[in-house]
């Protein structure tokens, strides 16, 4: 009996939306892992090649240039070139359906100087109406509620060179704290 | 490419057929693993074909929820005893690659008769860990970022292709209003009991971006199969067949590209032409992987239908319906059973919608909405948004035997 209780307790709190508190994704792989731990010290680090030179972005094991399997986490230049941004209305993940509750969920791609595109949340306070297409921007890393470093994108004249600056920007995001169960409609 | 030397082309496909077009299974959701819509699949190709299990030596499989199994584990579990074995799940090019393969495979000996299989479970909640674990560069990259699943991918490359080429809502709703119409007539489609005016695809709810609803496939089960084999082997099992006048593929192509705007058509679908013989105007029937509208229109015009950037305008005068009742002048069925927008999207399944929906209408065995007359069809595959963009692209020819 005591197992059959369990069991059913388990597959009720596997579903997330009865959980209390959710968070975004947690899972990375070994080299997603190294990502975050590299963006701890520094505002935005990447897999920089020993053998060429080129910047590697996402995490990888090898060289999407020359195939090196030399990849050294170092600091990259913040600035790069906006290509498109959006805004979710719909998600499959618990954090941030309840997050979409509150309103929509903007992300964008960007081209970094450094050579990558990547993916990022818009800080959409700093932006004054819609992330253009085309706009210069910063992109940095911060980590969210699931100790995981994510990507951040901000206006290029946004000043993002103090650790508190940067936590100052991500905090009225809704990033840093779980989505509550039942907290949107309050 | 061969350092220094010309890079070769395909070789003609000569003597090589398809028959025997399978479609089961489609549901939202089903307590059934893959292997029951593989099976399943495998099962009517024989009873169809009137083949016995041993006639069948080659047998490839595309699927996204084989779990811990793969190709090699269904052997056992059906008792067959293949000489040619394949794993293709790529996607939207599954369909594509896996025929490219067995082409081959029987145009040199190495098998006699190919089953070319996809199938895919939907458990409940399934999709959710397909999306969550869909690849590494989207488990580090790309699903943290909020959409899960390729939905903001799409509407990025959406809206970055709308801009540059003004395109507007109405020209892409065009491509799911008309293939919704196929679909009213194809038993299998999941959403083929509903109509869709203009009016609900452009009221539809916010997914993403520019995409609403009516721009987005619902994931779901289901099984597409085929066989492949010579000619002279379909002549003496008096199975009705089709015949592969060309195919191609190429991958990651353009990857310099800042967003995704065409594919990797455009570096082969010129020597298609040429080795089948024949322009875009001799394509009766157009199947596209639709899992957008835009993605569509990017192959309607990779593929050679208009220029770069003329999409739009093409959709605006040509009736993409498969009985041509549209008042366009211009006609071109496009995605006769009613794609992956209006049947459902059954995982890697999906990626042979398009192709078994053309062995259909070129033997003549549509289940009701069969094109009058159609002697070409194009199939055009694209898969695997591995991150920020979809690699896989591959298309055929096929011609009526």
């Amino acid at each position: 009996m005591a197992t059959r209780y369990s069991m059913q307790r388990r597959l009720r709190m596997n579903r997330p939306s009865l959980r209390l508190r959710s968070k975004p994704p947690k899972l990375r792989t070994q080299r997603g892992m190294d990502f975050t731990a590299a963006n701890l010290v520094e505002p935005l680090a990447m897999q920089h090649c020993q053998s060429c030179r080129h910047i590697n972005y996402p995490p990888r094991e090898i060289c999407g240039e020359c195939l090196s399997d030399q990849l050294i986490w170092r600091k990259v230049p913040t600035e790069g070139v906006l290509l498109q941004s959006i805004s979710l209305h719909h998600s499959l993940w618990e954090f941030f359906k309840r997050r979409l509750q509150r309103g929509s969920w903007p992300i964008a791609s960007v081209r970094l100087q450094a050579g990558p595109i990547v993916f990022a949340h818009v800080a959409g306070q700093c932006f004054g109406g819609d992330a253009a297409a085309g706009a210069r921007v910063n992109v940095f890393s911060h980590s969210d509620s699931s100790r995981q470093a994510v990507l951040i994108v901000v206006p290029v004249s946004t000043p993002i060179d103090t650790p508190a600056q940067r936590r100052a920007i991500v905090e009225p995001m809704g990033l840093l704290e779980p989505a509550v169960r039942g907290e949107q409609y309050e | 490419m061969n350092a220094g030397l010309i890079p070769s082309r395909p070789k003609s496909y000569d003597g090589v057929v398809l028959a025997t077009p399978v479609s089961l299974g489609y549901q939202k959701q089903s307590p059934h693993g893959a292997a029951w819509f593989v099976g399943s699949a495998l099962r009517n190709l024989l009873q169809q074909s009137g083949l016995k299990k041993h006639d069948v030596d080659g047998f490839s499989v595309s699927s996204f929820s084989l779990g811990a199994d793969s190709t090699i584990a269904l052997t056992q579990h059906f008792g067959i005893s293949p000489r040619w074995l394949e794993e293709a799940p790529y996607g939207g090019a599954s369909g594509l690659l896996a025929l490219r393969k067995a082409a081959r495979a029987v145009q040199m000996g190495d098998a006699d008769i190919v089953a070319c299989i996809g199938g895919d479970a939907a458990a409940h909640r399934s999709f959710e860990f397909t999306a969550s674990e869909f690849s590494n560069f989207s488990i580090d990259a790309s699903f943290p970022y909020g959409a899960g699943g390729p939905n903001a991918a799409f509407a990025l490359i959406t809206q970055n292709y709308m801009q540059r080429y003004h395109v507007q809502r109405e020209d892409l709703g065009r491509i799911a209003v008309a293939q919704r119409y196929n679909a009213n007539r194809f038993p299998l489609a999941l959403l083929g009991h509903k109509t869709l005016s203009m009016e609900q695809y452009l009221n539809a709810r916010l997914i993403a971006g520019p995409l609403h609803l009516f721009d987005c496939v619902m994931p779901c089960a289901g099984a597409e199969a085929f066989l492949v084999m010579s000619e002279e082997r379909a002549r003496f099992l008096e199975i009705p067949y089709c015949k592969l006048l060309a195919a191609n593929e190429l991958h990651n192509s353009h990857r310099d590209d800042d967003v995704q705007y065409r594919g990797g058509w455009t570096d082969y679908v010129g020597g298609m032409y040429e080795l089948a013989g024949l322009g875009p105007e001799n394509i009766d029937i157009l199947q596209t992987y639709d899992d957008y509208p835009a993605i569509s229109m990017l192959q309607i015009e990779d593929l050679g239908f208009c220029a770069k950037g003329e999409g739009a305008e093409f959709v605006r005068r040509t009736d993409l319906r498969f009985d041509g009742s549209g008042p366009e002048k211009n006609k071109l069925a496009h995605n006769t059973s009613g794609g992956q927008l209006s049947v459902g999207q059954a995982g890697a399944a999906a990626g042979l919608l398009g192709l078994v929906e053309s062995i259909r209408q070129l033997t003549g065995q549509a289940l009701g909405q069969q094109v009058t007359g159609a002697q070409h069809a194009m199939v055009s595959g694209f898969g695997m948004i591995n991150y920020d963009r979809g690699l896989c692209s591959a298309a055929a020819i096929l011609g009526r035997a």
